[in-house]
């Protein structure tokens, strides 16, 4: 199954220094803030005050007749488009029309000769509302008497990412439902050794990056081109060719450097709304938002969870079940893709015999949640990794031991009609544990814990790439991948330049540019090392493949007499390097040969997911009692990566993700008062910083090469936040002997579970005097 | 954060023409003397003045200068040279101590004591230990100089007793003398403190009895609170204090009645302030910084 196994490799394998690193620290990287286009305006925007509410009328006289104001646009000024998007299900007005469905909606824009300018003419636009009952929760939106938010049928998306129905548009507020089942649950429930049962919590969370949401959007006769802070720029271009109804040909994205995604900036967000700017100013439009706007633009899912695991007499997991709500918010952007997702990641990395997962995702009138970091396993882990501990003490199991025995093996077929699992659990585990001191002894108030995810990785397989090898023997890679700091704009060329045997410095990337660039579904799931990364290898080999013809050519041999050598061929005593291949070819010093690959759900990639992804992170963490405050002491990522095409980076993914996960496990909360966020800042959002990281950390990698992806590589960089906040709540409870079933587990929420214990055990005791 | 909206800044030479100047735009302006709460709230678009009297400039202001038996600190004086100042470590090395504690190094590099005062926000560390150490703030307006106490000044949640054309130009602080002892400690996970608890305890010669104490519990309600009843409990012998602590924090947290917020319950906030009570107590005594 596994590629093929190397090892003397000159360039892939090494932590070589990124790529953008040093632009991007000295300032000199170019993000779409920085960029201006000849005439650009500028836009802002007015948002509903209201979760819920008819727009009665809008008036916007005043505003456009300010100094300085090219126009205001608002939902009555579309016609002429299509202005519903969304990639899974198109219920997402680029503007709102007719009513509004959040607090924090985009109502109306203005366009202005400068963002000043534009701010502040928005109180000058006088909005009339009638206001709506309005629904927050999952158990809300459910209720016989719930407001419908949504009361149209929705067109179906077509790329949105599974196999499945889309539930939405139905006449209810359920947005998507998912069910996953085999076995006999309800009898192997019965037959348990032991049982754990809970309800569990996972908050809504920010995926904070630095550089919030920013668009510049020139819409002509010509087409529509649009700069953007985007993930997947070409799932942003199908958006906006429906919106504009233009051929494929006349929307061109384009993605400079981003400063940072973890999943907030994956799909379609801004591109639409500022399009539709531009298109009524008649001019480009630069609109940027604030980071608190950009939480009023997108967050995580949040995740009500009942479950049950049982085991048998051996210690053998036999059944899971769990019943999940979702809160998807007021449009459907990524969730129906989330909730697909989250239901196969409860199952963890785990061999069980009977399992039935049933998954809901509810719109309500709150801030629409789409992709975090994920995808759905974080909501789903903390339950799973919580109920694997539950499980081993109530069975007197070591935790690690328990997942030792439990974890699917190498080429297991423990997900029907999966792939096989093709990592190394029991290494991982075993690596973390050491890493860790697992059977150290602890001070007291100290716990530890390790915990693991597997999660259905890679998306879709649609990638394609053009390596372009020059006549001076340097290459440039066509990539639709977007660099977001994952680092593969210095991954790629490595791979390149093993194949090609040029030097790594002459290898250089163009990305993500609709119009340049080929194909790529998108840059997420961990995807891009397996999938580009092979695209770019089989494209390289591909160039060598028309340079030995060349060669045989230029040398007046058969092709079979060629033999291809580190950097170029050979043919007896006859040596030319790439350069001197394409330079006698073409005889004249330039020109290019131009290598190509396809990827689709074939071969190798038939079957799905891409590759698991895989990994353990251990954490031993302290507790102050008194003020419930926990105390990261240590923390421990072991990835499973098959192989890391530079180590380093691989390693930084992952203590970025632990560390993402740390904050919701510690203090990361999105917090609704009544219909209003309201602690949508990052003054009132809590965020980790440098000083909460561990005392100590500790990054491993398992190599081996057991992937799908080039030399045995598969992805990472998410993996390592699924399994934090369970972590963390398993070590609280091995420190000071509470069990926390909601993240975070803020001072407060430890202080009262400590008090709770406290109280138990004084009527305990007074029980037996 | 929105682009800030169009106003005018003005930089008087003196404290007497920023009177004027106050007294002048009226509600349309606002003294400038740091910004890193004001301009946060302008940008928030939660407050608007037309006008800024930015003081930063005005010479005198930014001085540190031990007089007689107290410390004074210039109103445009930052957070982080308080933090720094040979003169504040060596003679009041608590004030040093909060200060390095207050939020970030940026804020700290920009923020001022004067300014951090007139904003009032309820969370405020130098209030808290400012109010225990018994400061008094000098203002001047137009027609004078006058000098209020902490809890003069601080009246409410961004509410001071200040006049419209005042000015606060130093904060005077009493040094501590041998017999006292001081203690800073806050409880924080946001931005600003859950608590902040500041306590100076008065001992006798040998050491083991308090002779007097004035504890402070803030950012818990609108102002910083220190109560009689609370400030009673904490004086005696050492070990019969030590067994009133519970109830010495209890009153106090009565006194304050705190209240829900994102940082916490009603009731937590009331529990911390027992936990750091003690804590304070234990460091006051313990012969840490003063």
């Amino acid at each position: 199954m596994s590629a093929e196994k190397k090892t003397d490799f000159h360039v892939v394998n090494h932590s070589i220094p990124r790529r953008d690193g040093r632009v991007k620290v000295t300032g000199k990287a170019p993000y779409v803030a920085d960029l201006k286009l000849i005439g650009m305006a500028y836009a802002k925007v007015l948002r509903s005050p209201y979760a819920h509410a008819k727009i009665v009328s809008i008036d916007t006289l005043r505003a456009a007749s300010r100094p300085g104001v090219y126009c205001v646009i608002t939902g009555n000024d579309l016609e002429g488009l299509n202005p519903y998007y969304g990639h899974a299900v198109k219920d997402h007005p680029l503007l709102a029309i007719g009513k509004v469905r959040y607090a924090g909606e985009p109502v109306a824009a203005v366009v202005a000769i400068d963002e000043r300018t534009a701010f502040e003419a928005l109180e000058f636009i006088d909005v009339k509302y009638e206001e709506l009952k309005a629904v927050f929760t999952p158990e809300e939106a459910l209720a016989k008497d719930a407001p419908l938010l949504h009361e149209k049928q929705f067109e179906a998306g077509a790329l949105r990412g599974f196999e499945g129905e889309v539930t939405a548009g139905k006449g209810t507020n359920i947005c998507q439902q998912h069910r996953i089942q085999w076995g006999d649950v309800e009898e192997a429930f019965k037959k348990a050794a032991a049982i754990v049962e809970g309800e569990y919590y996972f908050p809504m969370a920010y995926a904070y990056a630095m550089e919030p949401y920013v668009a510049i959007a020139d819409v002509t006769d010509q087409g529509v081109t649009v700069y953007s802070s985007a993930q997947h720029p070409f799932m942003v271009r199908h958006d906006l060719k429906s919106i504009f109804n233009l051929p494929v040909s006349k929307v061109r994205l384009i993605v400079p450097f981003v400063g940072g995604g973890y999943g907030s900036k994956s799909y379609t967000k801004i591109e639409p709304l500022v399009a539709a700017c531009s298109w009524k100013a008649k001019r480009p439009v630069k609109l940027q938002l604030t980071v608190e706007e950009a939480m009023l633009t997108t967050r995580s899912d949040d995740a009500y969870t009942w479950m049950r695991t049982a085991v048998d007499a051996k210690g053998k997991i036999i059944a899971r079940q769990a019943k999940i709500y979702m809160n998807t918010g007021a449009y459907a952007e990524n969730s129906p893709l989330v909730v697909e997702k989250s239901t196969n990641r409860c199952v963890g990395p785990y061999a069980i015999p009977n399992v039935l997962i049933e998954n809901c995702s509810l719109y309500t009138n709150t801030v629409p949640a789409s992709s975090y970091r994920g995808f759905g396993c974080a909501q789903v882990t903390l339950p799973g990794e919580s109920q694997i501990d539950e499980l081993a003490a109530k069975i007197g199991k070591d935790p690690y031991e328990f997942r030792l025995a439990n974890v699917a093996k190498p080429g297991e077929e423990f997900f029907p009609k999966m792939r096989p699992f093709d990592g190394t659990l029991k290494e991982d585990l075993e690596t973390a544990a050491k890493a860790i001191g697992w059977k150290n002894p602890l001070p007291k108030g100290h716990g530890r814990s390790i915990a693991c995810s597997g999660s259905d990785a890679g998306a879709y397989p649609l990638t394609s790439t053009a390596v372009r090898v020059h006549a001076d023997g340097s290459v440039t890679i066509m990539t639709g991948s977007t660099e977001l700091g994952q680092g593969s704009h210095t991954v790629l060329p490595q791979i390149a330049a093993e194949e090609l045997g040029v030097p790594f410095d002459n290898v250089n990337v163009v990305s993500s540019d609709t119009a340049i660039t080929p194909y790529d579904r998108s840059t997420g799931a961990s995807r891009t090392t397996t999938l580009m990364g092979s695209a770019v290898l089989e494209a390289s080999r591909e160039a060598i493949q028309q340079m030995v013809v060349m060669a045989a050519d230029v040398l007046k041999v058969k092709v079979e007499e060629i033999q291809v050598v580190r950097g170029g061929v050979r043919c007896g005593e006859a040596q030319l390097n790439w350069s001197e291949v394409i330079t006698k070819f073409y005889a004249l010093p330039d020109g290019e040969v131009i290598g190509r690959s396809y990827i689709r759900k074939s071969g190798k990639f038939s079957q799905l997911p891409v590759f698991w992804e895989a990994a353990c992170t251990g954490v031993e963490v302290s507790v102050d009692q008194e003020t419930g405050k926990i105390t990261m002491e240590k923390l421990v990522t072991v990835g499973d990566v098959g192989l890391a095409i530079n180590p380093a980076l691989a390693e930084g993914q992952d203590i970025g993700a632990a560390t993402m996960g740390m904050g919701i496990g510690l203090f990361e909360e999105l917090v609704y008062e009544g219909s209003q966020l309201v602690n949508g800042s990052i003054l009132d959002y809590r965020l980790p910083r440098f000083s909460d990281l561990p005392k100590e950390v500790e990054l491993h990698l398992v190599q081996n090469q057991d992937g799908v992806g080039p030399y045995g590589a598969k992805g990472g960089g998410e993996a390592s936040l699924n399994s934090m906040a369970a972590n963390i709540a398993n070590a609280v409870d091995r420190a000071v002997g509470v069990r926390i079933r909601q993240a975070p587990l803020t001072p407060e929420r430890v202080w009262r579970a400590l008090k709770e214990k406290e109280l138990q055990n004084s009527k305990v005791q007074k029980f037996k005097e | 954060m929105m682009p800030l909206r169009r106003f005018q800044m003005h930089q008087p030479k003196n404290v007497a023409e920023a009177a004027e100047m106050l007294a002048h735009y009226g509600e349309k302006g606002r003294l400038y003397a740091g910004g890193t709460e004001l301009l946060l709230a302008m940008k928030h678009d939660l407050l608007r003045y037309e006008h800024l009297v930015d003081v930063k400039t005005v010479p005198g202001l930014d001085k540190i200068e031990a007089k007689n038996s107290s410390l004074h600190i210039g109103g445009t004086v930052t957070h982080r040279a308080i933090e720094n100042s040979p003169l504040v470590r060596e003679r009041l090395p608590v004030m040093a101590e909060m200060a390095r504690q207050i939020a970030n190094v940026r804020v700290r590099a920009t923020g001022t004591l004067g300014g951090n005062i007139c904003f009032a926000e309820p969370h405020s560390d130098p209030a808290t230990l400012l109010l225990a150490l018994g400061a008094k703030a000098r203002v001047q307006g137009r027609n004078g100089e006058r000098t209020l106490a902490m809890n003069e000044i601080l009246v409410g949640a961004y509410e001071t007793a200040l006049a419209a054309d005042e000015i606060l130009t130093a904060i005077e602080i009493p040094l501590l003398a041998k017999s006292q002892r001081a203690a800073y400690l806050k409880f924080q996970v946001h931005e600003r403190p859950t608590l902040s608890l500041a306590l100076v305890l008065d001992v006798d010669a040998s050491g083991n009895a308090i002779t007097k104490a004035r504890a402070v519990v803030g950012s818990v309600s609108l102002t910083p609170c220190r109560s009689d009843k609370a400030d009673a409990l904490l004086v005696g012998p050492r070990d019969k204090v030590e067994k009133q602590l519970a109830d010495a924090a209890q009153v106090l947290a009565e006194a304050a009645d705190p209240g829900d917020d994102l940082e916490g319950s009603a009731e937590y906030k009331r529990h911390l302030t027992g936990v750091f009570l003690r804590r304070a107590f234990a460091q006051a005594l313990s012969g840490a910084p003063r």
